[in-house]
């Protein structure tokens, strides 16, 4: 036994070691920049000051993290209300070539580049392209309006960006889902929609989870999607934080609003393992009782 | 084999399709105008493949994208050596110390890019300005930003991915062949090499595959942290999205799309003739 | 085990000797770090051949995004093309090497002077002006109705997200300063700066979105009609969409340098020394102005340009609109107050 955790310690250390220096490290340093000043020519100033996080009282930042904010909660969302029936589709689709190039279908724009994705939407709603003459012709908007550069267009790219990665987790353990289970409710005269709801859903809450986490934290770091297909007012955490970063040469700001941020990432985390730990602390004792 | 119930609803089966199409239409639409002969696209000006003749000739193309895959490469295989490592150790680990690992190996994969991209451009810039003139003295390299710094960061990022494809490959498998093994006698590393190595091999080369694509896609953290001409793919592509004629870009997504196609087509033939894995 | 370590020693050996090899084998290489669209290929090309080198080019889009990046540490770079304002702020920090003028007689000899005036370095110590920079309306004749060239078009309800302004806060600041009547651009007084705020706000409303160089981009394919931007990057849409104009406001503008300056670590400081008495030979200069469509401060290659292109006024400035045009300086500690502006720009 002794001998395993011994190889256990040289199997974990180079992974350890990297982990630290290069991400744990720095995250750190992150973190204490916030407390320095900084200096006018972008470089950081000495001494240490709280005059950063006070500067976080900006009143312009209440509205860009509400954004930021619901922006990602409805494209987390629409992710997961999208992926849910499509696992159920695929894992319900009994011919396994069919079922394998609907997978394709779906991973494809997920290794693709993604700024190609991002690419192709500045395309697809160009002003004098086919698909906004389209509309204008069937009369669902009027010439005058624009489809990019507003923050539809940027929730549209993400929930398009995030899609893949929010359909194979769910998908994963969809497909270990005994189907039988919800024939044998539907037997017992439960609706389709009842047997769906109350069976298969927490039947895949674990996958569910996943996509969440998977999607919710990096549409909360999104900068490039706003950058590239948002308007004047639809700049995210992300932006700001990349303005500090590159246009304010203020990198003492940009480290408190990245705490923030990480703050904001972290918080949702440890909820959601807590919420999970609970759960399943609440089934076991449920299964207990019978 | 299950029963198919032919009760059940027609609705999925529309989500799945109106989500195909979704996925899709913007990209059709792109494929369309990588004929278009307008330089920066909008109205149609005739048929044309100049810009694929452009594309092909184009010397920043090329070099792009041997850097790119010279970084993928490298960083592919340092990061499945050491996130594969990691998963053994955290699938035997049972100590205390084992949840600070843990959290060391997860929170990577949740942290957005923005802030791993600063976060590494602040450690080497700090280190450089600390020790850059102590290490040229004595090694007679000048510390600075370039491909070593992008491959350090693609590494980091891409072993998490690794070690959680591997360690889901770990728990399933059934930990008593490990423990015949020992019973038959053999030694610890034959039994790496003999029963958990070709058990996790799957998990291995998938958690490879992901970290290949996540080092050949990413844009944020690589633009942190390289250095004076380190173009890579999509630093060549975001860079010709703003400076550029995009219709360069039009083209270059077709030909994206069609090599990703045929990559996830063989992996996928590859892998499912093997054993079946997810990710 | 032996069999595993030896396989990734040799992985790591060739990986390490495809680095080393590369670097032997490869031609002396110029790092130029340059705005978009900002040299002709043809001319790097030939300057390559005629010195048997390589030039590798890094693109950037704004000055603050350039010195932020060689702030943080981005070393490699020979030959940098920042504005007046921000060389002024580099050579402060001490990033800049004094320039030899031995080595470039070319520019000694043909730069003409009656430009001068435009930068804070004038006696060239530092910086060698490459192009004179305009900052103006880009337009689209085609579709915007009576035209009139001024900044209160981006006041026009009929063009509403169909307009850009850049995404540079002095720039934006300075041309809302001249807007409202203010002629220093440069100007730090807080209830200026306010003024100046709350029109470029008025703007903010309207505007699609604020960009730099895809703005040209979108505004040659008729995705917008109105766009704040360079001259120069506005004739190249030009040459695309013969309906794209460009004109110098009536309330006047800003105009700055763009400078070649050579890095102070630069390793191949000689190559970067020929690179700028390359392009002030007059005929390449005329050529680069020809696909670049910006004015050198160069006394003879002017005339060597294309005629259409010479007879162009916003290629060939008149002396009025020139005179209404203010160069933007670096404002030292007092920066941050235009930060501070734009931050309040941006909000809602």
């Amino acid at each position: 036994m002794k001998k395993s955790s011994f190889t256990n310690f040289f199997l974990g250390l180079p992974s350890f070691v990297w982990l630290v220096v290069f991400y744990a490290f720095p995250i750190l340093i992150v973190l204490l920049l916030a407390f320095r000043p900084p200096d006018s020519n972008g470089g950081i100033g000495t001494g240490w000051t709280l005059q950063t996080l006070r500067e976080l009282r900006n009143p312009s930042y209440p509205a860009i993290i509400w954004r930021t904010f619901w922006q990602g909660l409805v494209s987390t969302a629409v992710c997961i209300a999208v992926a849910v029936p499509i696992s159920y589709q695929l894992s319900r689709t009994s011919s396994q070539k069919l079922r394998n190039t609907i997978l394709l279908l779906i991973i494809v724009p997920f290794w693709t580049n993604f700024l190609i994705r991002i690419y192709a939407w500045r395309i697809f709603l160009h002003p004098e392209g086919a698909f906004k003459h389209l509309l204008v012709l069937i009369g669902v908007i009027p010439e005058s309006t624009g489809l990019l550069y507003n923050q539809w267009a940027v929730l549209t790219v993400m929930i398009y960006t995030y899609i893949p990665f929010a359909v194979l987790p769910i998908y994963a353990i969809s497909e270990k889902f005994d189907f039988s289970l919800m024939e044998a409710a539907k037997d017992l005269g439960a609706s389709s929609f009842y047997a769906f709801r109350k069976i298969y859903l927490p039947g895949i809450s674990k996958g569910i989870w996943t996509a969440v986490m998977v999607v919710l934290i990096p549409a909360f770091g999104a900068y490039l999607i706003p950058d590239l297909v948002g308007g004047s007012t639809s700049e995210l955490i992300g932006d700001k934080i990349a303005q500090r970063v590159f246009v304010d040469r203020n990198l003492p700001h940009a480290s408190a609003l990245s705490a923030l941020l990480m703050l904001g990432v972290f918080v949702p985390l440890i909820l959601v393992s807590c919420l999970r730990k609970f759960q399943l602390k609440n089934q076991k004792k449920a299964e207990f009782m019978k | 084999m299950k029963k198919r119930c032919n009760r059940h609803s027609r609705l999925p089966v529309a989500i799945t399709l109106l989500t195909l199409l979704f996925l899709y239409l913007p990209l059709v639409m792109v494929a369309i105008a990588s004929f278009n002969a307008s330089k920066y696209g909008g109205v149609w000006t005739g048929f044309s493949l100049k810009w694929y003749k452009a594309l092909f000739k184009s010397r920043e193309i090329w070099n792009a994208l041997t850097n790119t895959l010279f970084i993928a490469f490298i960083s592919t295989f340092f990061s499945t050596l050491l996130g594969t490592l990691s998963a053994l150790a955290l699938y035997r680990s049972k100590n205390r110390f084992k949840a600070i690992y843990h959290a060391l190996i997860y929170t990577p994969l949740v942290v957005p890019d923005i802030l791993m991209g600063i976060s590494m451009l602040l450690l080497f810039v700090t280190t450089f300005s600390a020790c850059g003139t102590w290490f040229q003295s004595v090694f007679g390299i000048e510390l600075e930003l370039g491909m070593t710094t992008i491959i350090i960061a693609h590494i980091t990022f891409c072993m998490s991915y690794v070690a959680m494809v591997v360690l889901g490959r770990l728990q399933e498998f059934d930990h008593s062949l490990v423990e015949a093994a020992y019973d038959l006698g053999a030694s610890g590393l034959y039994t790496f090499f003999h029963v958990t190595l070709p058990v996790i091999l799957p998990g291995v080369i998938a958690g490879a595959l992901f970290a290949f694509t996540l080092s050949i896609d990413d844009f944020v953290i690589t633009f942190f942290v390289k250095g004076a001409g380190d173009t890579t793919l999509p630093i060549y592509i975001q860079s010709t999205m703003r400076h550029g004629s995009p219709a360069i870009l039009n083209a270059l997504s077709v030909i994206f799309l069609i090599l990703t196609f045929i990559l996830v087509f063989t992996t996928q033939k590859l892998l499912s003739n093997k054993t079946e894995t997810h990710k | 085990m032996k069999h595993l370590l030896a396989s990734c020693c040799a992985v790591v050996l060739a990986a390490f000797s495809l680095i080393l090899c590369s670097c032997g084998k490869e031609k002396e290489t110029l790092h130029i770090y340059n705005w978009g669209n900002y040299m002709s290929d043809d001319v790097i090309a030939k300057f390559e051949k005629e010195n048997d080198c390589k030039i590798v080019l890094d693109l950037f889009d704004s000055n603050e995004s350039m010195y932020a990046k060689l702030k943080a540490g981005a070393g490699g770079y020979d030959l940098v093309v920042p504005s007046s304002y921000t060389a002024f702020m580099m050579n402060e920090q001490n990033m800049l090497e004094h320039l030899d003028h031995s080595k470039i007689p070319n520019v000694d000899q043909y730069f003409d002077k009656k430009y001068s005036s435009l930068s804070s370095d004038k006696e060239m110590a530092y910086t060698v002006p490459y192009f004179v920079s305009f900052t103006g309306i880009g337009y689209n004749a085609a579709k915007v109705q009576d035209f009139k060239p001024t900044w209160k078009m981006f006041e026009r309800s009929d063009l509403k997200g169909r307009t850009t302004l850049l995404n540079d806060p002095r720039e934006v600041i300075g041309c809302a300063l001249r807007a409202i009547g203010i002629e220093d651009v440069n100007s730090t007084d807080q209830a200026q700066i306010d003024k100046a705020v709350a029109q470029a706000k008025i703007w903010k409303t309207q505007i699609a979105k604020f960009g730099v160089d895809d703005a040209v981009a979108a505004l040659a394919s008729g995705e917008f009609y109105l766009v704040q931007n360079y001259s120069g990057d506005v004739l190249q849409a030009a040459m695309e969409n013969p309906d794209v104009r460009f004109v110098i406001p009536e309330e006047g503008s800003t105009v700055t340098f763009d400078n070649f300056a050579i890095m102070k670590d630069s390793a191949h400081k000689d190559l970067a020394y020929k690179f700028i008495n390359f392009i002030y030979r007059p005929e390449i200069c005329a050529e680069n102005m020809n696909v670049i469509q910006y004015v050198t401060p160069h006394k003879t290659a002017v005339d060597l340009v294309d005629d259409e292109l010479k007879n162009n006024p916003a290629f060939t400035i008149p002396e009025a609109d020139f005179a209404r045009c203010v160069p933007l300086r670096d404002m030292g500690e007092k920066n941050t107050v235009f930060n501070k502006a734009w931050d309040r720009i941006r909000e809602e």
